[in-house]
């Protein structure tokens, strides 16, 4: 994840056709910054095989199903 | 006999079946119940006395002529106005849904109906299932049972403050960010959240198909275990549900001695007030009585679970909403709306990283929580603020008091596990305090199993909140 800029909530906004009032993509930068940048600084890196459903077979593996 | 509404859906069921109480008098007794709370607390979408009255009558005729449908026989329950059932309205707290007439049936509310409960109505619930106070512009804010000032918890209020209330035995919420375990918390009730992909959710409303479950709100843990019996197990609308094992009653009940509870370190025991950690340690105190061992165990930076979860929802619920969100801004409740355009934050390839690293975020917790059975946490930091504290619309310091209160829930959705909130305590101005118990993946009837062996030795749940 990178950056939330009020510009970025903008573009993201307009190319999926999601009209924002005045002031709405300020907001939205302001609000999610902080919780965007918490991710950001972790870096996570993952192996490259992991998918969405990887998490169910955790899951099942966990409850010896 | 006590009181219709006094009585637990377990004791209730089994009066019924007994014919010590007939379903046609339990049910005009709970009409009666809702007619009087109703006007204080907001927590019925709509009261279907009427339909609901016959259905008690064909139970009634059932019964006595040898056909029992089930264990709940003949129990009228209420859910979430978010469960289709066919032909009755399901308006999901909305504007944009104000008519809606689904022509399916909820998985979960057809086999609570085949197991011989009816409908008694919908309760009320946030808008969308997008918010975690009760406030809701469209339909009414719901109140607190114990004091009508004071919030339910959101997003399944009606389901927080109908049980608490005693206007129904049980009822069906929904947990995405915390939605069963907060009003459950607030309003002095059990709760089940259960493990992500073990109950079906065909034909709910959705809010996040990642996260989204559907569980009780109760007012004994083991009248949750009831319901969990009944709605658990695979379902082919729900293929997510395909591998979910049916629930194991035994397991269930099984004693909570040498069973082990992790006490954390970090992150859920930071900033309580003292009545919420009073209540905590007490309720360690008991559980250590019941022969249960406890642990500290110190789990994976909490802050960084929270900040995948927000991305997994925020995006997910903007994309159900958006066709909506193109054409009819103007229908949502403007903290709906705003809470939904969040998702306009994040792109593509930022959403399925958060998706991604779900499997080794829940790897990570299972590693640091060793061979623990459950991890003992509270619901939220403090007791139910006020409604107008919580105003985001009016109170100056709204969101902080909101931020305060739910942040101990996201990490439990974004990691799938199952969750029991149960009544530990009253705490500051006399309102409830739950406690969740956080399990293993697929391990729900542990919990079961935890929360029904402190509340043999406990009373919390069997306290009643007066008429206001």
């Amino acid at each position: 994840m990178s950056e939330v800029t009020p510009e970025r909530v903008a573009a993201i906004a307009a190319a999926t056709h999601i009209p924002l009032p005045d002031g709405g993509a300020a907001r939205i930068a302001g609000a999610l910054s902080p919780i965007v940048a918490r991710y950001v600084a972790e870096k996570i890196a993952m192996p490259l095989e992991t998918e969405p459903s990887s998490f169910l077979a955790v899951q099942l593996k966990d409850a010896g199903l | 006999m006590t009181d219709i509404a006094e009585l637990t859906l377990k004791d209730l069921a089994a009066a019924i079946k007994r014919k010590k109480v007939s379903s046609l008098e339990v049910t005009k007794a709970l009409i009666a119940r809702i007619d009087k709370w109703q006007p204080k607390l907001n927590a019925f979408a709509r009261v279907e006395a009427e339909d609901a009255l016959k259905a008690a009558k064909a139970a009634d005729r059932a019964l006595a002529a040898g056909r029992a449908k089930g264990p709940l026989h003949g129990v009228p329950l209420a859910h979430k106005d978010m469960y289709y059932s066919k032909g009755k309205l399901a308006e999901c707290g909305s504007k944009i849904r104000k008519g809606f007439v689904p022509t399916t049936t909820a998985t979960a509310v057809e086999r609570l109906e085949a197991a011989g409960s009816f409908r008694l109505g919908a309760v009320n619930m946030v808008e969308f299932a997008y918010g975690p106070t009760g406030h809701n512009v469209h339909t009414g804010n719901v109140c607190n049972p114990w004091d009508p000032t004071r919030i339910t918890g959101g997003s399944s209020s009606g389901s927080g403050s109908a049980v608490g209330a005693r206007l129904v035995p049980a009822a069906l919420g929904s947990d995405t960010g915390g939605s069963i375990r907060m009003p459950a918390h607030f309003c002095g009730t059990a709760g089940f959240k259960p493990t992500n992909n073990r109950v079906s959710r065909a034909n709910c409303m959705p809010l996040s198909f990642t996260l989204d479950t559907v569980g009780p709100l109760a007012r004994t843990a083991e009248d949750c275990a009831i319901i969990m019996s009944i709605i658990s197990g695979p379902d082919p609308r729900d293929p997510t549900t395909a591998l979910a094992p049916k629930w194991d009653a035994k397991k269930a009940k099984r004693p909570a001695k040498g069973l082990t509870i992790g006490v954390p370190k970090n992150f859920y025991l930071d900033n309580l007030e003292p009545d919420v950690a009073k209540a905590y340690d007490v309720a360690l105190t008991t559980f250590k009585k019941l022969g249960v061992k406890i642990v500290e165990v110190t789990l994976p930076d909490q802050t960084l679970v929270t900040a995948a979860a927000m991305a997994v929802i925020a995006v997910e619920a903007a994309t159900y909403h958006a066709p909506w969100l193109r054409e009819r801004p103007d229908d949502y409740g403007a903290q709906v709306r705003n809470r939904l355009q969040n998702g306009l934050t994040y792109s593509g390839i930022e959403y399925l990283e958060a998706l991604r690293w779900r499997a080794h975020a829940l790897e990570a917790h299972l590693a640091t929580i060793g061979k623990c059975d459950a991890v003992l946490a509270p619901v939220s930091r403090a007791v139910a603020p006020t409604i107008a504290d919580t105003d985001v619309g009016g109170a100056p310091n709204a969101e902080g008091v909101i931020q305060g209160i739910t942040r101990l829930m996201r990490p439990i959705n974004y990691l799938g596990l199952p969750t029991l909130v149960v009544q530990a305590g009253f705490g500051q101005h006399d309102m409830p305090i739950g406690l969740q118990l956080i399990g293993r993946p697929f391990n729900d009837e542990t919990l079961a199993a935890l929360g029904i062996a402190f509340q043999g030795v406990t009373d919390f749940h069997t306290k009643a909140p007066k008429l206001p």
